[in-house]
């Protein structure tokens, strides 16, 4: 209360610093405290109200018996020993593994050769431009690009299959049947997510010293040894960082397909998450379809944790 | 081959003119490859504007043309005026995502800020729980929160998107950065002076962080603007259907829908992302990519 504040509406102001009184300073401490706890309510509640809770929820639901009109029966573990013998769950599993194997390698795979491409100096508008035309369909619905990209696969009358034709090949069911229904949803997802991917992968390139690249070069390294031993080790992080979330997006795959091929032909397309929104809300066996959801909850845990310990063995972190 | 056993100083001596030529060469093979793999990522999309300016009778003419030929309005007044009301689910979309980036604008500044600039007890653990929120998938959370927003009546009421959305931990862990990053120096002073750690977090820091702030604001509304699952999940009738919903609502069962008005619909639904794409690719760009590469 020695402390004169510049208007009256202020509470006394806090002490200043190392001077103040000891009773002062844990007042203010108090205070500091106070507001700490205010500022991050708002996120702290949603958090409780909206994540947590839910996944808490979800956790006990998934030992019930639960059909929504009448109360949740404790079933223990029955959900999880009925997921073994569920073939249905196995196809859509086996998809959904395939989606995230393919996003791996072919959206990291693509980004890294785009990112080298770009990151040469080429002049400053042509790097613009590219860098806008691969990373602009990231920023649009994933919904919205599968409606284009289900007409461009049409049988009939998509221009895939025209020029197709057109350089002799035989027109491809994309969507109807089951191999290249799942091919159809993996060009879209890559073709989605390149740019973003790439973009991290530009960004740790360009911190790549320019004079430890120029003296391995001196020293008769060749191209692809420059790339190996000094350029793939130095943006390790960003590689990290770029499976991890290919691998997490991938692994929640679901509006492109519904789009393409509703899960179909049968089940040869259907994700994991899809499977999960059937037997929840066109089925109403919540206890079930949450125990699916835990599972999945539990790989993408998992993955986290694994790349987060795989990490600090191999990625370069000086 | 024969390179390999050519001693040092030579073959440096050798690919002194060869280090010219070379990035020559691959310049122009790289430029190549971008601008195939360019004209992949931007083919769609012409597509789409194309074919939406077509007579629907000619939507399916082959060979495609890439440019238009026509420019042939009435499927945009067709798509807007069918029996999927393509603009209010387009104003749903909009209320949605408004409302959701100022709240999220409002609290994860705060949180952020709290988190970087204020002691108080348990601050970490809080931040590392928060943070972990991050592992969650969406669709573990989906049932629970189906049952939370059917016991308060909120389904199909656009608050059942809205709520969730107004905080996150993404928004709070950027912001944090960021004020992490602010010099202690500016805060002290201004505490010094008599400002209350709200005057001092509303007048000093948070202007500062005006650049961060708009990113997390325009990340936010795209985020809501492009979002189906939970929407999907939520909403129920095509009054209060969003416009993703509405899209796909119109595009039927198996693509049945007439194409060229679908192209109409896919084309305006487009225009916000396009939109904030030419103003803001910079910032989101810097933003996104920031995180990754620094850790």
């Amino acid at each position: 209360m020695t402390l004169t504040a510049p208007t009256t509406k202020l509470p006394p102001a806090p002490p200043t610093g190392r001077g103040g009184r000891p009773g002062q300073r844990s007042a203010a401490r108090r205070r500091e405290a106070i507001t700490g706890y205010l500022f991050t309510a708002p996120t702290v509640i949603g958090f409780l109200v909206f994540v947590l809770g839910p996944l808490v929820a979800a956790l006990y639901l998934s030992l019930t018996k639960y059909n929504i009109l009448t109360a949740p029966k404790f079933v223990g573990l029955d959900n999880y020993a009925r997921m073994f013998r569920d073939e249905r769950l196995a196809t859509t599993y086996g998809n959904t593994v395939l989606y995230v194997a393919a996003a791996v390698v072919l959206i990291n795979g693509f980004a890294l050769l785009f990112a080298v491409l770009i990151n040469q100096r080429l002049p400053r508008a042509l790097t613009y431009v590219f860098r806008s035309a691969y990373f602009f369909p990231y920023l649009v619905a994933l919904v919205y690009v599968s409606i284009i990209w289900q007409a461009l696969f049409q049988k009939d009358t998509g221009i895939l299959n025209y020029y197709l034709t057109a350089i002799g090949g035989d027109r491809i069911d994309w969507l109807n049947s089951s191999e290249f229904a799942k091919v159809s949803v993996i060009i879209v997802d890559t073709w989605r997510n390149v740019g973003f991917a790439m973009l991290i992968f530009v960004a740790a390139l360009q911190e790549v010293p320019k004079d430890m690249v120029e003296a391995a070069r001196m020293d008769g390294a060749n191209e692809w040894q420059v790339f190996r031993r000094i350029v793939l080790p130095m943006i390790s992080q960003a590689t990290f960082f770029n499976i991890t979330i290919t691998i997490i997006g991938a692994f929640q795959i679901y509006e492109s397909i519904i789009v393409l091929t509703r899960g179909g032909p049968g089940d040869a397309s259907r994700s994991v998450v899809m499977y999960i929104a059937e037997v929840a809300f066109n089925k109403f066996d919540m206890g079930y379809a949450s125990a699916i959801a835990v599972t999945l909850f539990l790989i993408i845990m998992l993955v986290t944790l694994v790349q987060f310990r795989l990490r600090k063995s191999w990625v370069n972190n000086e | 081959m024969s390179n390999l056993n050519v001693p040092v100083l030579p073959s440096r001596k050798s690919d002194g003119r060869g280090v010219r030529r070379r990035p020559g060469v691959g310049k122009s093979v790289s430029v190549a490859l971008l601008v195939l793999g360019a004209i992949g990522m931007v083919a769609p999309f012409l597509w789409m504007f194309t074919t939406s300016l077509r007579d629907a009778s000619h939507a399916y003419d082959l060979p495609p043309q890439w440019l238009p030929t026509e420019w042939n309005w009435s499927n945009y007044a067709a798509a807007v005026s069918g029996p999927v009301p393509i603009l209010r689910n387009m104003l749903n979309s909009a209320v949605i995502a408004i409302a959701v980036s100022i709240g999220m604008i409002i609290t994860a500044p705060m949180a952020g800020y709290a988190f970087a600039k204020l002691e108080f007890p348990g601050r970490n653990s809080i931040f590392v729980g928060l943070l972990s929120s991050l592992m969650v998938p969406a669709q573990v959370t989906i049932i629970p929160l189906f049952l939370l927003m059917r016991t308060f009546g909120l389904l199909d009421n656009p608050l059942s998107l809205i709520l969730p959305g107004i905080t996150g931990a993404l928004g709070v862990f950027l912001l944090r950065q960021f004020f992490l990053g602010l010099p202690q120096e500016i805060i002290d002073a201004a505490r010094m002076d008599g400002a209350t750690a709200w005057q001092t977090y509303r007048l000093i820091a948070l202007p500062l962080a005006k650049n961060a702030v708009s990113t997390l604001g325009v990340i936010t509304f795209l985020g809501s603007w492009n979002a189906y699952f939970a929407p999907s999940i939520f909403l129920n009738s095509t009054d209060t259907a969003t416009l993703p919903l509405g899209l796909v609502l119109m595009l039927g069962p198996y693509g049945a829908g007439n194409v060229a008005e679908v192209m109409a619909a896919t084309t305006i639904a487009i225009a916000p992302a396009l939109i904030v794409f030419l103003v803001a690719q910079r910032w989101i760009i810097a933003s996104l990519t920031q995180s990754a590469v620094k850790g």
